[in-house]
C-alpha cells in the first residue's frame, strides 16, 4: 500500500513529476554521454601512445638517458630481436638508431631527433607508414631517404624529393653532414612531435654513426595491454643488463592524462548529480508542503515515522527510476553509434586536438560496469536527497499539521 | 459497565511564561464503554483541545489521560503511534480521506498499518463499507464521492482498526441536513448494535439531541455534564 500511495502521488502532480523525471532522464544521459567520451578520448590517446610513439615495452642500455648525443647502444640486436618475438604476448618489434642533431636545408635550419628505422619492422610495430601523407615509406631504392613531418615540411617548403643535410655526432664524437632525400612526408596525430622527428632507414644511419649489428632502442608491441606487466617481467629476465620500460614508465604524462580525464568526467558526473539532487529535493519539498495535513492524517491514523520515511523515499525513488533508463537508453543509443562511427570533434575544434597528442575524430567507450557505477550514482543521490524531505515531513506534529 | 477513557486534571496551557491561556483546565472525566458523548461548548471552548489530547494526538500540559488503564501522556512517541493505530478511531470534521486512495483502499489501509491478513481485510472492508452504505462505492476515489459519502468512509475507516473508542470532531460541519442525519443514524446504530464508544466535539443541535451524554465545555473547563 505504501509502494501505491507512493506511486499514485507521482503522478497527483503529473507536469511537475515529468519535469523532474526528464531532468533525471537527461542528467542520467548527459553522464553516461560524457563519462564515455572522457574515456573514448583516452583510449584513443593511450591508443596513439602505444601505436605511434612509444609501444608497449621498451628497452634501451642502462646508461641510455634522453639526452642522447652520445648515448650508448644495445649490442647483438637482430640476435635479441629474435628471442624478444618468442616471448607470450608479443606482437611484433623493431630496433631504432638516434641520433640527435640539425637539419638544415636552403631556407632555414632545425633541431630535429633523427631515428633510424627498420621500415618492415616499424609498420608492424608503429603506424608511421600509414601516416604517410605525400610520397611513400621508404619503397625507393636510393640510399639516405628520409621521412619528414608535415609540420617540419611546411615550415621549410620541403616537398618529397627535396634535399636536406643531417649534421650529427658519431660515436667518436665526430661530426658529420649527410646529404638525405625527402621520401615521404607524414602526419601524425602529435603535431608537437611531428615538428621534431625525422626518420631514415637503419642502415643508412648506422653506417653513418658507426655502428653495426647495434641499437639505441628496441620497441615492443604486444597483442594487448594486458601482457605489459608480465611482457615487462619476461623480458627483463632474458635481458638482465638492458633496462626494460613499460608505457607508463617511459611516458608517465600519458598515464596522468588518462587518470586527469577520468578524473574531469567524474567532476561532471558530480555537478550533474548535484544539479539532479536540487531538483529532486525542490520537488520532494513542495510535495511534503502541499500534503502536510496528508501526512498529519496518515501520523494521527497510526503511521509510524519509518513507515512514513519509507513512503516519501519510494516516492523519490520512484521519480528517478521512472526517468534513469529512459536516460541511460539514450545514452547507449548515443554511444553505440558514436562508437561505431565516431564524433569528428574538428566540427568544433578544428585541428587543435592533434597539438595534444589526441585524435581528431573520438570513439565514446563506456563498458556496462560503468554504466552500473553511474546509475547507482543516481539512485545513492536520489536516496540522499529524500532524506531531507523526509526529515522534513517526520518532524510535523500531527495535531499541526491536520489544521494545515 | 468498564471504563473506557479518564482523565486526570489535564490542562493544556499555551505561552505559560507569558500571557497563559488555558485551553483545556483541570478537566476530570470518565468515560465508559458505549457512551454516545457530544462535547458541546463556544468556539475556543477547548472541545477539539480536549479530543486531541485523548486522541494522544496533542500532548498536555498537566495531567493524565488513562485509556483501557494506560497513561498515554507517558508513552514515548512511537509507541503512542502505535497505540492510537490500535485503539482509537478519528473521524476529521474535513474528512481527510488519502485521496490517491479509493474508498475499499481508505479504509484497508489502517489495517495493513496493523498488519491484518489479507483475507480479513476484504472480509472486513465489504462489511464496513456495506453497514455505511458505500457497498456501491468501494472503487470510488473520494473526490469522486459527496461530503456526507466521504464522512461515512471516515467513520468505516476509524471502524476498521477495531479501536476502543472514536473520536469526531465536528462530523457533521461540513454535510448538508440529510447527510448529517444519515451520518448521526449510522454512528447511533453502530453504538447501539456494537455498543461503540463515541466521543464527537459538536456545534450542531441535531447532534446535541442525538447524544446520550452532553458534556458542556466553558473556557477550557466542564461547566455541565448530563446524562439523558
Amino acid at each position: 500500500m505504501i509502494f501505491t500511495i507512493a506511486w499514485r502521488n507521482v503522478w497527483r502532480h503529473r507536469v511537475r513529476s515529468l519535469v523532474i523525471m526528464t531532468s533525471v532522464a537527461l542528467g542520467v544521459w548527459a553522464g553516461l554521454t560524457l563519462n564515455s567520451l572522457y574515456i573514448g578520448m583516452g583510449n584513443e590517446r593511450l591508443k596513439i601512445a602505444i601505436e605511434n610513439e612509444v609501444s608497449h615495452i621498451q628497452l634501451h642500455h642502462p646508461d641510455y638517458a634522453r639526452e642522447f648525443t652520445q648515448a650508448p647502444v644495445m649490442n647483438n640486436i637482430q640476435t635479441a630481436l629474435n628471442q624478444i618475438e618468442t616471448v607470450e604476448g608479443v606482437k611484433a618489434v623493431c630496433a631504432r638508431t638516434m641520433a640527435m642533431g640539425m637539419l638544415a636545408t636552403a631556407t632555414g635550419s632545425a633541431g630535429v631527433q633523427i631515428t633510424g628505422i627498420q621500415p618492415p619492422n616499424e609498420s608492424r610495430v608503429t603506424q608511421l607508414q600509414t601516416k604517410i601523407k605525400e610520397g611513400t615509406f621508404f619503397t625507393a631504392s636510393k640510399p639516405n631517404s628520409l621521412l619528414i613531418g608535415a609540420k617540419l615540411a611546411k615550415k621549410f617548403k620541403i616537398k618529397p624529393r627535396s634535399k636536406v643535410i643531417l649534421t650529427f655526432q658519431d660515436a667518436s664524437n665526430e661530426l658529420i653532414s649527410a646529404a638525405f632525400w625527402v621520401e615521404g612526408i607524414y602526419q601524425t596525430y602529435n603535431t608537437a612531435l611531428d615538428e621534431v622527428m625525422v626518420y631514415v632507414n637503419q642502415p643508412d644511419l648506422n653506417k653513418l654513426l658507426n655502428l653495426t649489428d647495434q641499437a639505441h632502442e628496441i620497441a615492443v608491441l604486444l597483442q594487448s595491454d594486458d601482457f605489459t606487466a608480465s611482457g615487462k617481467n619476461k623480458i627483463a629476465t632474458l635481458f638482465p643488463d638492458v633496462k626494460v620500460q613499460t608505457w607508463k614508465e617511459i611516458s608517465p604524462d600519458t598515464e596522468l592524462i588518462i587518470a586527469t580525464m577520468t578524473q574531469a568526467s567524474m567532476v561532471f558526473v558530480i555537478i550533474i548529480l548535484l544539479a539532479i539532487s536540487f531538483g529532486i529535493i525542490n520537488t520532494m519539498l513542495m510535495a511534503i508542503l502541499e500534503r502536510t495535513r496528508e501526512i498529519g492524517v496518515l501520523m494521527s491514523l497510526g503511521m509510524n515515522k519509518l513507515k512514513l520515511f519509507t513512503m516519501i523515499l519510494t516516492e523519490t525513488l520512484l521519480l528517478v527510476l521512472v526517468g534513469c533508463p529512459v536516460g541511460v537508453f539514450i545514452a547507449w543509443l548515443l554511444i553505440t553509434y558514436l562508437s561505431e562511427n565516431g564524433l569528428d570533434m574538428s566540427v568544433f575544434a578544428g585541428e587543435s586536438m592533434g597539438d595534444f597528442g589526441f585524435s581528431n575524430i573520438i570513439y565514446p567507450d563506456l563498458l556496462p560496469a560503468q554504466y552500473v557505477q553511474i546509475i547507482m550514482l543516481v539512485l545513492i543521490t536520489a536516496l540522499i536527497s529524500s532524506v531531507f524531505p523526509a526529515v522534513r515531513a517526520l518532524s510535523l506534529k500531527p495535531v499541526e499539521a491536520i489544521r494545515a | 459497565m468498564s471504563i473506557v477513557i479518564e482523565t486526570q486534571n489535564l490542562s493544556k496551557v499555551y505561552n505559560p511564561d507569558t500571557i497563559p491561556v488555558y485551553a483545556v483546565n483541570q478537566v476530570n472525566l470518565k468515560i465508559q464503554r458505549g457512551e454516545f458523548t457530544a462535547l458541546v461548548g463556544p468556539s475556543g471552548s477547548g472541545k477539539t483541545t480536549l479530543l486531541n489530547l485523548i486522541g494522544g494526538l496533542d500532548k498536555p500540559s498537566s495531567g493524565k489521560v488513562i485509556i483501557n488503564g494506560t497513561d498515554i501522556t507517558q508513552l514515548r512517541p512511537n509507541k503512542l503511534i502505535d497505540f492510537r493505530l490500535h485503539n482509537i478511531g478519528f473521524v476529521f470534521q474535513s474528512f481527510n480521506l488519502i485521496p490517491v486512495l479509493t474508498a475499499r483502499e481508505n479504509v484497508e489501509f489502517i489495517m495493513l498499518l496493523q498488519n491484518v491478513p489479507a483475507a480479513e481485510r476484504n472480509k472486513r472492508v465489504e462489511t464496513l463499507l456495506q453497514h455505511v452504505g458505500l457497498g456501491d462505492k468501494m472503487n470510488a476515489r473520494p473526490a469522486q464521492l459527496s461530503g456526507g459519502q466521504q464522512q461515512r468512509v471516515a467513520v468505516a475507516r476509524a471502524l476498521a482498526s477495531k479501536p476502543q473508542f472514536i473520536l469526531a470532531d465536528e462530523p457533521t460541519a461540513n454535510l448538508d441536513s440529510a447527510a448529517a442525519a444519515n451520518l448521526l443514524d449510522i454512528m447511533a446504530a453502530l453504538n447501539r448494535e456494537e455498543n461503540m464508544t463515541f466521543i464527537f466535539s459538536t456545534h450542531d443541535q441535531r447532534v446535541i439531541d442525538r447524544a446520550l451524554r452532553v458534556i458542556t465545555l466553558v473556557d477550557g473547563k466542564v461547566e455541565s455534564d448530563i446524562r439523558r
